[in-house]
């Protein structure tokens, strides 16, 4: 071919495979088959495996997993019925769980399970608690020296689940940690009186009191040991006055007469300086200080 | 000591002129650079994928170095004959051997040093500072690279270029998978596969000993004791290899 065609039509054949490349590419992805992701909801290689096959790597292939969970997340709006919001939500649990598998120290995925697992509709309900919870008690058990983990399981706890006990005790461990704020503590004690755990929340007052060097925070945690030994008098009058009513139909008209006919070995000193009071009702309250209650926990709502 | 330390030099001499130590500094430059990009996407955790990003490219680039410019300076050297006229000279091969080792080792701790100038200046970037764990990691990493060194080394001693980095390399990745090896040993019900197992375990290197870089991305704090146990038993390792690899190289017929 002469020199003066091969340089026009090597031209044209390289436009036309920039044009090929161009539309087929779009066409391609027009055609792009579904994402494995969102036909399985097992991840393609266990987190063991990948663990292993990570070569060393495996904190960096937790990473990208929490990354790709990050990006789900803007996907999930709360307007979403179940079944829409179903797949996101259950990918979203599987690349986390498959993050804190493959490096469970990983202290960021599991602050992120907490944030971004539990969500609730308008209706009251509330889906991936538990999934939340479950990751969060492993995050616990990994990273018991990061107050995150505690703080998120108890708030879990004791906000969705109710189960007062359980976030006394994890918030208490939160409270142990030695850069976690004063308030985790003061929270934990006080969902620990609601749950009626009273000697887990008198133990952990009395310890943080002792280890408390600031004259604030000594003060904080004495107010904090009183009225966990006001709520132990309390209990203590409302079941005397529960077994006085009982044996004698009437309510007690006080802390004395209950002391007077037996039900009480002794009147039990107020530590604020006030005094016990039985109402008409048969409750017991303090002249001093109210009782120890955790507020804002009313809502109930329907674990899904 | 002096052909050690002549040979070292020349080796170091010859390396800094490699195209692909540059390619390969080069790659881990823009992957720590990237780093500070990549960790945008994540929320409040950079450090994280910073020290993992960093601690990743310079891990890959020192085994690459390693593995492909170790196995290039005996093997490569034997291959091409180039290495008679250095034994022609009152050199021993042990010498030799060591020699070159040495000078790849203060390659890959001139690698690192550079690459973890890199990581700081990043953190810095970013607003982290570099803790302790880090260095750690970057150390045992160093170590590593040395345990790598001397199985290339090894290999390239009895062995073709192609070879003997395909067999480095193999080690790389199975030094990795040793733990869960152990737990094999440990697990297996048949007294002949733990036998096996615990063998193979004891014969090569554990390199997730030497591997820190999860607990510095994670920001947790490692004893010194662990440190300094890890980075002997590697050292201790790559002695061996090295003497084995003098050992069979001494005895090689290079015609």
């Amino acid at each position: 071919m002469p020199v003066f065609l091969r340089a026009p039509a090597a031209t044209l054949l390289f436009a036309l495979a920039v044009a090929a490349a161009g539309v087929l590419r779009v066409s391609a992805q027009r055609h792009v088959p579904a994402d494995i992701e969102d036909e399985l909801d097992v991840p393609p290689i266990p987190g063991e495996i990948a663990k292993a096959l990570s070569f060393g790597f495996h904190s960096l292939l937790a990473d990208l997993t929490l990354l790709e969970a990050i990006q789900i997340l803007p996907q999930r709006h709360g307007d979403m019925t179940p079944e829409v919001a179903g797949p996101l939500d259950r990918r979203l649990y599987r690349l986390l769980s498959y993050s804190v598998e493959v490096d469970p120290k990983f202290a960021g995925a599991y602050r992120f399970v907490g944030a971004a697992l539990p969500h609730e509709t308008m209706d009251g309900k509330v889906y991936g608690v538990l999934n939340a919870v479950q990751l969060l008690e492993k995050g616990l058990r990994e990273r018991p020296d990061d107050w995150h983990m505690g703080f998120l399981l108890g708030f879990l706890q004791s906000y969705y689940l109710h189960d007062f006990s359980a976030a006394a005790r994890s918030l208490s461990v939160a409270a142990k940690q030695p850069h976690a704020p004063p308030w985790v503590g003061l929270l934990a004690t006080r969902l620990a009186a609601q749950g009626g755990e009273l000697d887990v929340a008198t133990s952990l007052a009395e310890a943080m009191l002792a280890q408390a060097n600031e004259e604030e925070t000594r003060k904080q945690w004495q107010e904090r040991v009183d009225a966990l030994h006001m709520e132990r008098d309390l209990r203590a009058i409302e079941d005397a006055a529960r077994r006085y009513r009982e044996a004698r139909g009437v309510v007690p008209r006080s802390v004395q007469a209950l002391v007077a006919a037996g039900f009480l070995p002794a009147a039990p000193r107020e530590p604020h300086g006030g005094r016990y009071l039985i109402a008409a009702d048969g409750s017991v309250s303090s002249s001093a200080a109210e009782r120890l209650r955790a507020y804002g926990l009313a809502t109930k709502f329907e674990i899904h | 000591m002096t052909p050690i330390l002549t040979i070292a030099g020349n080796t170091v001499r010859e390396l800094v002129r490699s195209k692909l130590l540059y390619n390969l500094l080069l790659f881990a430059a823009l992957f720590v650079a990237g780093s500070l990009l990549v960790a945008q996407l994540t929320i409040g955790n950079w450090v994280r994928i910073i020290l993992d990003m960093g601690l990743g490219a310079l891990e890959i680039t020192g085994a690459l170095i390693a593995i492909v410019i170790g196995v290039g300076i005996v093997a490569g050297e034997i291959q091409r004959k180039t290495i008679l006229p250095t034994l022609a000279k009152p050199v021993p091969r042990w010498a030799f051997c060591v020699g070159r080792y040495a000078g790849l080792l203060l390659l890959l701790v001139v690698d690192a040093v550079v690459v973890v100038a890199l990581l700081a200046a990043v953190l810095r970037l970013a607003g982290y500072r570099m803790e302790t764990t880090v260095l750690q990691a970057v150390a045992l990493l160093c170590v590593e690279f040395a345990v790598l060194s001397a199985v290339a080394v090894l290999f390239a001693s009895f062995s073709t270029p192609i070879l003997a980095a395909s067999y480095a390399f193999a080690i790389f990745f199975i030094g990795h998978l040793l733990p869960d090896l152990r737990l094999f040993a440990d697990k297996s019900r048949s007294a002949a596969a733990r036998s096996f197992a615990r063998g193979f375990y004891a014969l090569l290197p554990d390199l997730e000993l030497l591997n820190l870089k999860s607990q510095a991305a994670n920001l947790m704090a490692v004893s010194p004791a662990y440190v300094w146990r890890a980075a002997g038993y590697g050292v201790a390792y790559a002695a061996v290899v090295l003497a084995l690899a003098v050992f069979i190289f001494s005895r090689r017929d290079l015609n």
